[in-house]
Protein backbone atom coordinates (compact mmCIF):
# COMPACT_ATOMS: atom_id res chain seq x y z
CA UNK A 1 0.00 0.00 0.00
CA UNK A 2 1.33 3.07 -0.94
CA UNK A 3 0.58 6.88 0.04
CA UNK A 4 1.32 10.21 -1.33
CA UNK A 5 3.51 10.96 1.35
CA UNK A 6 5.98 7.83 -0.20
CA UNK A 7 6.28 9.49 -3.27
CA UNK A 8 9.39 11.86 -3.65
CA UNK A 9 8.87 14.90 -5.84
CA UNK A 10 11.14 14.95 -8.60
CA UNK A 11 11.57 18.52 -10.30
CA UNK A 12 11.00 17.63 -14.54
CA UNK A 13 14.42 18.37 -16.71
CA UNK A 14 13.77 21.22 -19.07
CA UNK A 15 17.93 21.30 -19.77
CA UNK A 16 18.54 20.61 -23.22
CA UNK A 17 19.99 17.55 -23.55
CA UNK A 18 23.77 16.37 -22.71
CA UNK A 19 25.27 16.65 -25.93
CA UNK A 20 24.08 19.72 -26.94
CA UNK A 21 25.10 21.35 -23.61
CA UNK A 22 28.72 19.64 -24.16
CA UNK A 23 28.68 21.13 -27.93
CA UNK A 24 27.92 24.92 -26.63
CA UNK A 25 30.15 24.69 -24.00
CA UNK A 26 32.81 23.63 -26.03
CA UNK A 27 32.26 25.96 -28.76
CA UNK A 28 31.76 28.45 -26.27
CA UNK A 29 35.57 28.00 -24.82
CA UNK A 30 36.85 27.47 -28.17
CA UNK A 31 35.35 30.97 -29.60
CA UNK A 32 36.72 32.59 -25.78
CA UNK A 33 40.02 31.72 -26.65
CA UNK A 34 40.20 32.46 -30.15
CA UNK A 35 37.72 34.84 -31.58
CA UNK A 36 36.47 36.92 -28.77
CA UNK A 37 39.52 38.43 -27.48
CA UNK A 38 39.25 40.77 -30.63
CA UNK A 39 36.12 42.22 -29.55
CA UNK A 40 37.42 43.34 -26.17
CA UNK A 41 36.32 46.15 -24.29
CA UNK A 42 38.62 48.31 -21.68
CA UNK A 43 40.98 44.96 -21.92
CA UNK A 44 38.30 43.02 -20.83
CA UNK A 45 36.53 40.28 -22.70
CA UNK A 46 33.23 38.88 -22.21
CA UNK A 47 32.92 35.07 -21.16
CA UNK A 48 30.74 33.08 -23.43
CA UNK A 49 31.37 29.67 -21.28
CA UNK A 50 30.31 31.40 -18.28
CA UNK A 51 26.83 32.80 -20.50
CA UNK A 52 26.66 28.89 -21.23
CA UNK A 53 27.08 28.14 -17.70
CA UNK A 54 24.41 30.06 -16.65
CA UNK A 55 22.31 29.36 -19.33
CA UNK A 56 22.24 25.61 -18.29
CA UNK A 57 22.14 26.09 -14.95
CA UNK A 58 19.10 28.40 -14.62
CA UNK A 59 17.39 25.05 -16.14
CA UNK A 60 18.63 21.76 -14.64
CA UNK A 61 19.10 20.45 -10.89
CA UNK A 62 21.81 21.62 -8.78
CA UNK A 63 23.86 18.28 -8.84
CA UNK A 64 23.54 18.78 -12.64
CA UNK A 65 24.59 22.53 -12.94
CA UNK A 66 27.29 21.60 -10.80
CA UNK A 67 28.59 19.02 -13.25
CA UNK A 68 28.59 20.91 -16.12
CA UNK A 69 30.25 23.96 -13.80
CA UNK A 70 33.06 21.34 -13.47
CA UNK A 71 33.27 20.42 -16.83
CA UNK A 72 33.70 24.24 -18.03
CA UNK A 73 35.93 25.36 -15.27
CA UNK A 74 38.15 22.38 -16.26
CA UNK A 75 38.03 23.31 -19.36
CA UNK A 76 38.88 27.09 -18.59
CA UNK A 77 42.11 26.08 -16.60
CA UNK A 78 43.26 24.00 -18.93
CA UNK A 79 43.07 26.45 -21.50
CA UNK A 80 44.44 29.36 -19.32
CA UNK A 81 47.43 26.97 -18.21
CA UNK A 82 48.62 28.53 -15.07
CA UNK A 83 45.76 29.05 -13.48
CA UNK A 84 46.08 25.80 -11.26
CA UNK A 85 42.24 24.78 -10.12
CA UNK A 86 40.83 28.30 -9.61
CA UNK A 87 38.32 28.61 -12.98
CA UNK A 88 37.24 24.83 -11.64
CA UNK A 89 36.16 25.76 -8.21
CA UNK A 90 34.98 28.88 -8.88
CA UNK A 91 32.76 27.92 -11.79
CA UNK A 92 31.43 24.88 -9.88
CA UNK A 93 30.39 27.64 -6.69
CA UNK A 94 28.87 29.60 -9.67
CA UNK A 95 26.78 26.76 -11.39
CA UNK A 96 26.06 25.61 -8.28
CA UNK A 97 24.89 29.18 -6.81
CA UNK A 98 22.72 29.98 -9.86
CA UNK A 99 21.00 26.92 -10.10
CA UNK A 100 19.85 27.33 -6.17
CA UNK A 101 19.17 30.79 -7.16
CA UNK A 102 16.92 30.31 -10.19
CA UNK A 103 14.20 27.43 -8.02
CA UNK A 104 12.97 30.71 -7.81
CA UNK A 105 11.75 32.76 -11.11
CA UNK A 106 11.08 31.41 -14.32
CA UNK A 107 14.56 30.90 -16.86
CA UNK A 108 12.89 32.82 -19.43
CA UNK A 109 12.67 36.28 -18.05
CA UNK A 110 15.19 38.40 -19.27
CA UNK A 111 15.61 41.08 -16.33
CA UNK A 112 15.98 38.29 -13.96
CA UNK A 113 18.31 36.15 -15.98
CA UNK A 114 20.49 39.55 -16.53
CA UNK A 115 20.96 40.23 -12.83
CA UNK A 116 21.38 36.19 -12.23
CA UNK A 117 24.31 36.69 -14.59
CA UNK A 118 25.59 39.73 -13.33
CA UNK A 119 25.85 38.23 -9.94
CA UNK A 120 27.49 35.16 -11.00
CA UNK A 121 30.17 36.79 -13.11
CA UNK A 122 31.01 38.93 -9.77
CA UNK A 123 30.89 35.65 -7.60
CA UNK A 124 32.98 34.09 -9.92
CA UNK A 125 35.73 36.37 -10.36
CA UNK A 126 35.53 36.75 -6.34
CA UNK A 127 35.94 32.85 -5.43
CA UNK A 128 38.73 32.82 -9.13
CA UNK A 129 41.19 35.47 -7.13
CA UNK A 130 40.52 34.42 -3.75
CA UNK A 131 41.38 30.54 -5.03
CA UNK A 132 44.57 32.28 -7.22
CA UNK A 133 45.67 33.99 -3.87
CA UNK A 134 45.88 30.52 -1.89
CA UNK A 135 47.83 29.02 -4.94
CA UNK A 136 50.16 31.99 -3.98
CA UNK A 137 49.71 34.58 -6.31
CA UNK A 138 49.35 38.47 -4.50
CA UNK A 139 46.11 38.90 -2.49
CA UNK A 140 45.75 42.41 -4.62
CA UNK A 141 45.50 40.98 -7.91
CA UNK A 142 41.63 40.74 -7.50
CA UNK A 143 41.50 44.51 -6.26
CA UNK A 144 43.18 45.03 -9.30
CA UNK A 145 40.61 43.42 -11.42
CA UNK A 146 37.45 45.01 -10.02
CA UNK A 147 36.86 46.87 -12.26
CA UNK A 148 37.85 44.24 -15.23
CA UNK A 149 34.82 42.37 -13.02
CA UNK A 150 32.30 44.95 -13.46
CA UNK A 151 32.55 45.65 -16.87
CA UNK A 152 32.86 41.79 -18.13
CA UNK A 153 29.62 41.02 -15.45
CA UNK A 154 28.06 44.21 -18.40
CA UNK A 155 29.61 42.33 -21.37
CA UNK A 156 28.24 39.45 -20.38
CA UNK A 157 25.17 40.30 -19.66
CA UNK A 158 24.80 41.97 -22.77
CA UNK A 159 25.93 38.32 -24.38
CA UNK A 160 22.94 36.76 -22.47
CA UNK A 161 20.22 38.87 -23.56
CA UNK A 162 21.21 38.62 -27.45
CA UNK A 163 21.27 35.46 -27.19
CA UNK A 164 17.92 35.43 -25.49
CA UNK A 165 16.33 37.47 -28.26
CA UNK A 166 17.99 35.58 -30.84
CA UNK A 167 16.33 32.01 -29.32
CA UNK A 168 13.28 33.94 -28.53
CA UNK A 169 12.90 35.16 -32.42
CA UNK A 170 13.75 31.26 -33.30
CA UNK A 171 11.34 30.03 -31.22
CA UNK A 172 8.56 32.19 -32.38
CA UNK A 173 9.04 31.09 -35.90
CA UNK A 174 8.97 27.34 -34.84
CA UNK A 175 5.67 28.19 -33.32
CA UNK B 1 42.20 98.06 -109.27
CA UNK B 2 43.17 94.57 -109.45
CA UNK B 3 45.49 95.17 -112.78
CA UNK B 4 46.69 97.83 -111.66
CA UNK B 5 47.63 96.37 -108.25
CA UNK B 6 49.21 93.32 -110.31
CA UNK B 7 51.72 95.66 -112.01
CA UNK B 8 52.26 97.34 -109.16
CA UNK B 9 53.22 94.61 -107.13
CA UNK B 10 50.88 95.17 -104.37
CA UNK B 11 47.42 94.10 -102.55
CA UNK B 12 44.43 95.37 -104.38
CA UNK B 13 42.07 96.89 -101.63
CA UNK B 14 38.77 93.97 -103.82
CA UNK B 15 41.54 91.47 -103.21
CA UNK B 16 42.02 92.85 -99.73
CA UNK B 17 38.37 93.15 -98.77
CA UNK B 18 37.74 89.91 -100.77
CA UNK B 19 40.45 87.14 -98.80
CA UNK B 20 38.98 88.76 -95.27
CA UNK B 21 35.73 88.10 -95.96
CA UNK B 22 36.46 84.93 -97.25
CA UNK B 23 38.72 84.23 -94.32
CA UNK B 24 36.45 85.10 -91.94
CA UNK B 25 33.92 82.85 -93.16
CA UNK B 26 35.92 79.99 -93.98
CA UNK B 27 36.82 80.30 -90.26
CA UNK B 28 33.49 80.24 -89.28
CA UNK B 29 32.41 77.44 -91.13
CA UNK B 30 35.28 75.62 -90.38
CA UNK B 31 34.55 76.10 -86.81
CA UNK B 32 30.88 74.87 -87.05
CA UNK B 33 31.83 71.91 -89.51
CA UNK B 34 34.69 70.97 -86.59
CA UNK B 35 32.19 71.66 -83.93
CA UNK B 36 29.15 69.21 -85.63
CA UNK B 37 32.07 66.58 -87.07
CA UNK B 38 33.46 66.24 -83.31
CA UNK B 39 29.50 66.48 -81.50
CA UNK B 40 28.80 63.69 -84.37
CA UNK B 41 31.84 62.23 -83.69
CA UNK B 42 30.99 61.59 -79.92
CA UNK B 43 26.97 60.46 -80.43
CA UNK B 44 28.35 58.06 -82.63
CA UNK B 45 31.60 56.97 -80.60
CA UNK B 46 29.76 57.22 -76.70
CA UNK B 47 29.00 53.58 -76.79
CA UNK B 48 32.26 53.12 -77.34
CA UNK B 49 33.46 55.40 -74.82
CA UNK B 50 30.97 53.79 -71.94
CA UNK B 51 33.03 50.73 -72.95
CA UNK B 52 36.19 52.13 -72.73
CA UNK B 53 35.27 53.94 -69.12
CA UNK B 54 33.82 50.41 -68.07
CA UNK B 55 36.99 48.61 -68.94
CA UNK B 56 39.32 51.46 -67.55
CA UNK B 57 37.99 51.20 -64.31
CA UNK B 58 37.42 47.56 -64.09
CA UNK B 59 41.11 47.49 -64.71
CA UNK B 60 41.73 50.14 -62.38
CA UNK B 61 39.66 48.42 -59.84
CA UNK B 62 41.83 45.38 -60.55
CA UNK B 63 45.10 47.55 -59.88
CA UNK B 64 43.91 48.40 -56.22
CA UNK B 65 43.45 45.12 -55.56
CA UNK B 66 46.15 43.71 -56.95
CA UNK B 67 47.86 46.74 -55.06
CA UNK B 68 46.83 45.90 -51.23
CA UNK B 69 47.36 42.05 -52.04
CA UNK B 70 51.28 43.09 -52.94
CA UNK B 71 51.00 45.48 -49.88
CA UNK B 72 50.03 42.61 -47.29
CA UNK B 73 52.50 40.20 -49.31
CA UNK B 74 55.59 42.71 -48.57
CA UNK B 75 54.35 43.46 -45.34
CA UNK B 76 54.25 39.34 -44.41
CA UNK B 77 57.70 38.95 -46.29
CA UNK B 78 58.88 41.82 -44.07
CA UNK B 79 58.10 39.68 -40.84
CA UNK B 80 58.54 36.79 -42.10
CA UNK B 81 62.16 38.01 -42.83
CA UNK B 82 62.57 39.61 -39.80
CA UNK B 83 61.43 35.84 -38.19
CA UNK B 84 63.75 34.02 -40.05
CA UNK B 85 66.59 36.65 -38.88
CA UNK B 86 65.83 35.27 -35.08
CA UNK B 87 65.50 31.93 -36.22
CA UNK B 88 68.93 31.89 -37.60
CA UNK B 89 70.21 34.27 -34.64
CA UNK B 90 69.04 31.84 -31.82
CA UNK B 91 68.95 29.12 -33.44
CA UNK B 92 64.80 28.71 -32.36
CA UNK B 93 61.86 27.46 -33.03
CA UNK B 94 59.62 29.69 -35.65
CA UNK B 95 56.07 29.29 -34.18
CA UNK B 96 52.35 31.20 -34.64
CA UNK B 97 49.73 32.58 -32.07
CA UNK B 98 46.96 30.36 -32.03
CA UNK B 99 45.04 31.87 -28.88
CA UNK B 100 44.23 33.64 -25.49
CA UNK B 101 43.50 33.40 -22.37
CA UNK B 102 39.81 32.46 -22.19
CA UNK B 103 38.60 35.66 -19.54
CA UNK B 104 42.02 38.04 -20.39
CA UNK B 105 42.73 37.34 -16.46
CA UNK B 106 46.30 36.82 -17.44
CA UNK B 107 48.88 38.21 -20.21
CA UNK B 108 49.47 35.11 -21.85
CA UNK B 109 49.34 33.50 -25.36
CA UNK B 110 49.01 29.53 -26.73
CA UNK B 111 51.44 29.03 -29.73
CA UNK B 112 50.93 26.33 -32.17
CA UNK B 113 54.31 24.40 -30.90
CA UNK B 114 55.15 22.37 -28.13
CA UNK B 115 56.97 19.25 -27.10
CA UNK B 116 56.84 17.43 -30.11
CA UNK B 117 58.67 20.75 -31.97
CA UNK B 118 61.04 20.78 -29.10
CA UNK B 119 59.61 23.52 -27.03
CA UNK B 120 60.37 22.90 -23.45
CA UNK B 121 59.34 24.73 -19.96
CA UNK B 122 60.60 28.55 -19.52
CA UNK B 123 62.15 28.45 -23.00
CA UNK B 124 62.41 32.47 -23.54
CA UNK B 125 59.91 34.06 -26.68
CA UNK B 126 60.92 36.71 -28.96
CA UNK B 127 59.84 38.75 -31.88
CA UNK B 128 61.66 40.44 -34.64
CA UNK B 129 61.80 43.66 -32.18
CA UNK B 130 62.11 42.05 -28.93
CA UNK B 131 60.95 39.73 -25.74
CA UNK B 132 57.37 38.43 -26.22
CA UNK B 133 58.01 36.42 -23.11
CA UNK B 134 58.39 32.95 -21.54
CA UNK B 135 56.55 29.07 -22.17
CA UNK B 136 54.65 28.61 -19.09
CA UNK B 137 53.58 25.35 -19.76
CA UNK B 138 53.82 22.94 -22.87
CA UNK B 139 51.58 20.24 -24.37
CA UNK B 140 52.38 18.15 -27.05
CA UNK B 141 51.14 20.35 -30.24
CA UNK B 142 50.80 23.64 -28.34
CA UNK B 143 52.19 25.65 -25.65
CA UNK B 144 51.13 28.59 -23.47
CA UNK B 145 53.66 31.94 -23.18
CA UNK B 146 53.41 34.19 -20.08
CA UNK B 147 53.89 37.93 -21.66
CA UNK B 148 56.22 39.96 -20.26
CA UNK B 149 53.33 41.96 -19.37
CA UNK B 150 51.74 39.41 -17.10
CA UNK B 151 52.20 39.93 -13.21
CA UNK B 152 54.01 36.75 -12.85
CA UNK B 153 56.48 37.70 -15.42
CA UNK B 154 60.20 38.33 -14.10
CA UNK B 155 63.10 39.10 -16.45
CA UNK B 156 66.59 40.02 -15.57
CA UNK B 157 67.15 43.26 -17.25
CA UNK B 158 69.91 45.61 -18.20
CA UNK B 159 69.77 49.29 -19.04
CA UNK B 160 72.12 48.92 -22.53
CA UNK B 161 73.30 52.66 -21.71
CA UNK B 162 75.05 52.14 -18.44
CA UNK B 163 74.86 48.29 -17.63
CA UNK B 164 72.58 49.00 -14.92
CA UNK B 165 70.92 45.86 -13.67
CA UNK B 166 67.36 45.20 -12.49
CA UNK B 167 64.38 42.67 -12.58
CA UNK B 168 61.40 43.87 -15.21
CA UNK B 169 58.58 42.53 -13.98
CA UNK B 170 55.21 42.68 -15.60
CA UNK B 171 52.35 45.14 -14.37
CA UNK B 172 49.63 44.41 -16.72
CA UNK B 173 49.89 47.06 -19.41
CA UNK B 174 53.57 47.95 -18.99
CA UNK B 175 56.85 46.73 -17.44
CA UNK B 176 58.47 47.82 -14.36
CA UNK B 177 62.11 47.77 -13.89
CA UNK B 178 62.73 47.17 -10.19
CA UNK B 179 65.64 47.06 -8.37
CA UNK B 180 67.74 49.77 -10.07
CA UNK B 181 70.38 51.54 -7.96
CA UNK B 182 69.35 55.50 -6.93
CA UNK B 183 72.65 56.35 -7.92
CA UNK B 184 72.09 55.11 -11.71
CA UNK B 185 71.72 57.41 -14.04
CA UNK B 186 68.17 56.57 -15.74
CA UNK B 187 67.06 58.53 -18.45
CA UNK B 188 63.49 58.79 -20.43
CA UNK B 189 63.55 56.44 -23.86
CA UNK B 190 66.80 54.35 -22.45
CA UNK B 191 66.96 51.03 -23.92
CA UNK B 192 66.37 48.13 -21.76
CA UNK B 193 67.59 44.87 -22.67
CA UNK B 194 67.88 41.38 -21.00
CA UNK B 195 70.33 40.15 -18.91
CA UNK B 196 71.98 36.51 -18.76
CA UNK B 197 69.15 34.50 -17.75
CA UNK B 198 67.29 31.56 -17.31
CA UNK B 199 65.15 32.09 -20.08
CA UNK B 200 67.17 34.41 -22.24
CA UNK B 201 70.87 35.46 -23.33
CA UNK B 202 71.78 38.50 -22.68
CA UNK B 203 71.16 42.07 -24.97
CA UNK B 204 67.11 40.79 -26.04
CA UNK B 205 65.79 44.49 -26.21
CA UNK B 206 62.78 44.40 -23.67
CA UNK B 207 62.00 48.07 -24.31
CA UNK B 208 62.57 51.45 -23.53
CA UNK B 209 62.07 53.65 -20.45
CA UNK B 210 58.47 55.71 -20.38
CA UNK B 211 58.84 57.16 -16.99
CA UNK B 212 61.30 56.95 -13.99
CA UNK B 213 60.17 56.62 -10.43
CA UNK B 214 62.41 57.87 -7.29
CA UNK B 215 61.77 57.40 -3.75
CA UNK B 216 63.70 60.02 -1.39
CA UNK B 217 63.76 57.18 0.75
CA UNK B 218 64.21 54.25 -0.90
CA UNK B 219 67.07 52.36 -1.91
CA UNK B 220 66.40 51.37 -5.34
CA UNK B 221 64.18 53.53 -8.41
CA UNK B 222 61.76 51.81 -10.67
CA UNK B 223 61.63 52.85 -14.60
CA UNK B 224 58.31 52.10 -16.20
CA UNK B 225 59.48 50.33 -19.34
CA UNK B 226 56.78 50.40 -22.95
CA UNK B 227 57.67 46.71 -24.30
CA UNK B 228 59.18 46.56 -27.63
CA UNK B 229 56.80 44.69 -29.00
CA UNK B 230 53.27 45.04 -30.22
CA UNK B 231 51.99 42.66 -27.58
CA UNK B 232 48.52 43.07 -28.71
CA UNK B 233 49.49 42.26 -32.27
CA UNK B 234 51.53 39.30 -31.94
CA UNK B 235 51.58 36.74 -35.03
CA UNK B 236 54.75 34.77 -35.54
CA UNK B 237 57.20 34.87 -32.21
CA UNK B 238 60.69 32.81 -32.31
CA UNK B 239 60.83 30.21 -29.17
CA UNK B 240 64.49 30.16 -27.96
CA UNK B 241 65.84 26.62 -26.70
CA UNK B 242 67.38 27.16 -23.56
Amino acid sequence: MSSSRDKRHVAPFVGPPWFAAAAWLLGAAVADTTVVHFFAVRDVVPSLVLVAVVWYAIRVDVLRAAVYGLAAGLCEDVLAAQTGAAWTISTIATATLTSVLSRGFFADSIPLVGGVTAIATLVRALLFWTVMSLEGYPGGLGGMHLRQAFVAAALNVAVMIAAMLVVRRFNVREA
Amino acid sequence: MQINAERTKTESPIAIVATSFFGLAETAVAVTVGGVHSAAATVVSLPQLERDNAALRAGNKTLVEENARLHELAAAYAAEAGVRVSVDLYRGIEARVIGFPPENESRSVTIDRGANAGVRRDDGVVATNGVVGRIAAVGPFSSTVVLVTDYTSRIPAVVRRGRWWGIARGNLGSVRMEYVPQDAPLKVSDVIVTGEGRSFHSGVPIGSVTSIERGDSTLYQIAVVKPAVDLGALDRVVVVPR
